[in-house]
């Protein structure tokens, strides 16, 4: 008892004339006498290694300066280096010299000094000195299909001799093999010291090689490699007569039928053996000249008794959106190939024609005839020199001012239809005579274009500007039992038009053209994780832009027959088997 | 050839030759309202900056009549304007060829009647004058349904009484970029004649009519073009000051009549002191094509597909006033001048062309001010695109030269 008094006696005194015992309430102890606050240096920026005079002013409490007094610096970050202590003026000044560390980035200081509180704390700016190493990044060593962009982009980084990042570096990048494309000659590195560059390969399916340079700095130039593996191959080319060019080509039994506009049709060899052409080196087996010559698409008829004799060829004469078109379909025999002639035509008043279908199984040829809408034939059996009287039946689904059909196709027992202005429709034919199952009026922001059906999706492009709204979609729609429902939409930047689109018979790989902008050429999909969301693959660029794309399987091998646009008129035919996933 | 044609006692004779040569160039500020998917637009450019010559031998029965532009250079991506067509420019200019003229002639008389023949490249016998010989700085919509120019062209006239007859032959193609020469290879299978009569001093009345081969597609695959064009020029003074005024009427058709575009257009203008007002009204169609990815005053050539999206009708109401500081003569001619048009447009029939939806409106206004400058006597007097006998004919209804 009496030790605990004498304890609490003890610690009644300490509290009366000793602070902080046996507690931390500040109110009790005494305040301080000096203050130290920031005079110069703070907020200032130097290259790292650089140095900064820091200065601080020491008051005291009523605010005067203390002369003489001894202030202590340290350095809180950055590492670097600062005078440990240094005296007042008569300002109450001291100052101090701040070597700044390595590390670009703020570093921290601060002063003290006796009866001061707190410390004045100091920040210092530390930049990055001139660039003298350039590195290698990220990007190399990548594999990507020969002709298309690499997934990464190549990156340098421009670093100081203390590895700090340096911006506003002018790169060079040249490609140095292999050929192919830069997205941009010159980069300019950015504040985490890096420059990028896109490299889209060459056709080359070996290492193909790019530099990046910065003059006077060192480890440039620094190489990049990357290997092209074969994606969409060009084996064959095929020039036409430099007029309008290639509109359509039709690919059945080893020959391809080239439809020139105002040339006419231009029969090739390509592994059917009548003149020894094969894909690679087609050979010309003959050419015929519709009336009129503005040859435009085609169908190699093979009818259900097995005659092999007509060739249906749609002609696209002179029209104007939505409004008129001009052109009929002429019957080719072409019993012997060598010598094909016309020996039939169909015309439909006022209207022209564009894309043709033949249901070979019930001989009904289907015809897009723009503001003529839809028609149907009946091409069985020996056809007259006038198809007027084979006409089953016609439909134009938007009505009138609203019908511009591009093009048919059937599905599943139904007819599609792609509308320049009134967009995706199914159609149904019976009995002689056409209706609608639904769709239309669906794509009312741009004019459609091409249409392709499979796997139970249908496909369609877009064509031109409708306003300033360019055709640079692809639209995806779901086939049901009623209209088709748009899904997915793939878009294109760098071009107006989607001017063809098919899939592969194995349903595996979604192919369209395009034309009109710097990203014309055939572009391929994957349509293998789900075709109602295709996935791009792999593109090859032409500036001309692709007309159309025909895509067949042939010994097993997948091909695409593209038309290029003038100047320099040419099938294009390419091997895409690679790319099958 | 030409010299072949003359008659040998004049090429005997020689004669005593002559040249001249003058320079002309137009420095001007263009604002207009509405461009394709743009807005307002405005700039500054040297336009029409030409160097001119014209040159004759045997009392000149031997002419050569020549004109270098140099828009390839001043304005390679064409002039701003309201409405103008042409050569894939779509609402700008397009820049001429660099060898806009180059046509030798000879002329001789037969009887009575003053023959010629002409050659070279240059302008065929059909329509009215070039726009740059006339009023206005703006180049009117229907400058390709009133003039045939940059052809190698080989013209025959016939001036008898007050009655000419002109009768060419040339190429169909119209040249595509300033530095492109004419098809030689299509020589001939495009012509074009051209009726003139003067009736009285002051007056002349003019029909004429083309059948121009595939203009649009340089190596013939294109549809064809015919062409009717009639106008009456007046030039007298009135009221004692000089006046002139010119009407035109203008029809093209084209792809046998499927496509057919028209064009009226009057102006004239009345010279107060040194002061020169005109005034120039203008309607016309021009077709409305597929534009170029990333270029809306640009459409596709040559066509690959049909990518006509209608027809557009354009009315302009064009008024200037110019001053010639320079009256007194020398060799330098200065003009300074301001000029302001009022446009509107209208899908003419049907199409699928929205000139709301291109241009954000339908109503234009375009204001110009600017200075033609002139070097040389003929500065402003150079007769472009009239040759042989008809340069002699346009003697007696000059038409002043804008501004």
């Amino acid at each position: 008892m009496q030790i605990i008094r004498r304890m609490l006696v003890a610690c009644t005194a300490a509290l009366l004339f000793l602070p902080g015992c046996g507690g931390s309430d500040s109110s009790t102890g005494p305040t301080p006498t000096r203050v130290i606050a920031v005079a110069s240096g703070d907020g200032e920026t130097a290259v790292v290694v650089g140095s900064v005079t820091l200065g601080a002013r020491l008051t005291d409490g009523a605010g005067a300066p203390v002369q003489g007094a001894e202030v202590t610096w340290s350095v809180v970050s950055g590492g670097g280096s600062i005078n440990p202590t240094s005296t007042t003026d008569a300002a109450g000044v001291a100052t101090a010299t701040f070597a700044l560390g390595q590390v670009a980035g703020p570093q921290r200081a601060r002063a003290t000094a006796s009866g001061v509180s707190s410390p004045a704390a100091f920040t210092v700016t530390a930049v990055a000195g001139p660039a003298s190493q350039l590195t290698k990044s990220t990007g190399d060593g990548q594999s990507g299909y020969a002709g298309s962009p690499l997934a990464l982009p190549y990156a340098v980084l421009a670093q100081d001799q203390y590895n700090n990042p340096v911006a506003g570096v002018t790169v060079n990048w040249t490609v140095t093999s292999g050929g192919g494309s830069l997205s941009a000659p010159t980069s300019v590195t950015s504040t985490a010291g890096a420059a990028t560059v896109v490299h889209t390969l060459g056709p080359s399916v070996t290492a193909q090689t790019v530099t990046a340079a910065a003059p006077s700095i060192a480890g440039s130039p620094v190489t990049f490699s990357s290997t092209g593996a074969v994606g969409i191959q060009l084996v064959s080319t095929v020039p036409v007569p430099a007029n309008y060019g290639l509109h359509d080509t039709y690919v059945r039994d080893g020959l391809a039928f080239l439809c020139v506009w105002d040339e006419g049709i231009f029969i090739y060899d390509i592994g059917n053996g009548v003149a020894g052409g094969t894909i690679t080196a087609p050979r010309f087996v003959s050419s015929v000249k519709t009336a009129g010559g503005n040859v435009h698409n085609a169908w190699w008829y093979h009818a259900p008794g097995g005659s092999k004799r007509y060739l249906f060829v749609g002609e696209e004469g002179p029209g104007s959106v939505g409004s008129a078109s001009s052109g009929s379909i002429h019957v080719v025999d072409v019993s012997n190939l060598a010598a094909p002639v016309e020996v039939g035509s169909y015309t439909l008043a006022g209207a022209g024609a564009h894309n043709v279908w033949v249901d070979e199984v019930n001989e009904i040829l289907y015809a897009a005839f723009y503001n003529g809408g839809v028609v149907a034939l009946d091409v069985s059996g020996t056809l007259p020199a006038n198809l007027a009287t084979r006409e089953l039946a016609r439909i134009r689904p938007g009505g009138d001012g609203n019908t511009y059909v591009w093009g048919v196709m059937q599905y599943q027992g139904d007819i599609y239809a792609s509308d320049m202005l009134s967009g995706f429709w199914r159609l149904r034919y019976a009995a002689g005579s056409f209706s609608i199952v639904g769709g239309g009026n669906n794509v009312p922001e741009r004019y459609t274009s091409d249409l392709w059906a499979h796997n139970g999706y249908g496909y369609t492009g877009g064509w031109g500007y409708r306003g300033a709204q360019a055709g640079n979609a692809l639209k995806v729609w779901q086939l049901g039992t009623g209209a088709p429902a748009l899904v997915d939409s793939v878009i294109t930047s760098g071009i107006t038009t989607v001017s063809d689109v098919q899939v592969s018979a194995d349903g595996k790989l979604l192919v369209f053209s395009t034309e009109n902008g710097p990203n014309a050429g055939l572009h391929v999909h994957s349509l293998a994780g789900s075709p109602g969301h295709p996935t791009p693959l792999t593109r090859y660029l032409v500036s001309q832009g692709l007309h159309t794309a025909t895509v067949e399987t042939i010994a097993g091998r997948t091909y695409v027959f593209a038309a290029r646009n003038p100047a320099s008129p040419a099938l294009l035919i390419f091997d895409i088997t690679s790319l099958t996933p | 050839m030409l010299l072949a044609a003359l008659p040998a006692t004049l090429r005997a004779q020689g004669g005593s030759p002559s040249a001249t040569l003058a320079a002309r160039g137009i420095l001007v500020g263009t604002w207009v309202s509405r461009t394709p998917l743009g807005g307002d637009q405005a700039e500054v450019r040297l336009v029409q900056p030409m160097l001119m010559a014209h040159a004759t031998a045997y009392d000149r029965h031997l002419r050569v009549t020549g004109t270098v532009d140099f828009e390839a250079w001043t304005i390679p991506d064409g002039e701003l304007t309201i409405g103008m067509w042409g050569e894939g420019f779509v609402d700008r200019r397009h820049p001429h060829t660099i060898i806009h003229e180059l046509v030798a002639s000879g002329v001789g008389q037969v009887g009575s009647a003053t023959v010629s023949l002409s050659g070279g490249k240059g302008f065929a016998a059909f329509g009215s004058d070039d726009p740059a010989n006339r009023l206005t700085l703006r180049y009117p919509v229907n400058h390709h349904w009133s003039q045939l120019l940059e052809r190698a062209v080989l013209t025959g006239g016939v001036l008898t009484g007050p009655v000419m007859l002109e009768v060419s032959l040339f190429n169909g193609d119209e040249p595509a970029y300033p530095e492109q020469a004419p098809n030689f290879g299509r020589f001939g299978d495009s012509w074009s004649t051209r009726l003139t009569v003067f009736p009285v001093h002051g007056l002349q009345v003019e029909a004429s009519y083309a059948s121009v081969q595939s203009p649009e597609h340089r190596d013939g695959s294109g549809t064809g073009q015919d062409k009717w064009h009639a106008s009456g020029q007046w030039t007298r003074p009135l009221a004692g000051r000089p006046f002139y005024a010119m009407a035109e009427w203008a029809r093209t058709t084209e792809g046998d009549g499927l496509f057919s575009y028209q064009s009226l257009l009057a102006e004239g203008s009345w010279d107060v002191g040194r002061t020169r007002l005109y005034y120039q009204f203008e309607r016309t169609d021009r077709p409305e094509e597929e534009r170029i990815f990333g270029q809306p005053t640009r459409s596709i050539r040559p066509h690959i597909e049909d990518a006509t999206l209608g027809t557009t009708t354009w009315t302009l109401n064009t008024a200037g006033a110019g001053y010639d500081l320079t009256a007194g003569g020398g060799d330098l001619r200065l003009r300074p001048f301001v000029e302001v048009s009022y446009a509107s447009v209208a899908l003419s029939g049907p199409g699928v062309f929205d000139p709301v939806a291109w241009y954000g409106g339908t109503d234009f206004w375009g204001v110009s001010l600017g200075v033609t400058v002139g070097l040389g006597r003929t500065a402003f007097t150079h007769l472009m695109g009239r040759y042989g006998v008809a340069e002699d004919a346009m003697e007696r209804t000059r038409a002043p030269h804008h501004h």
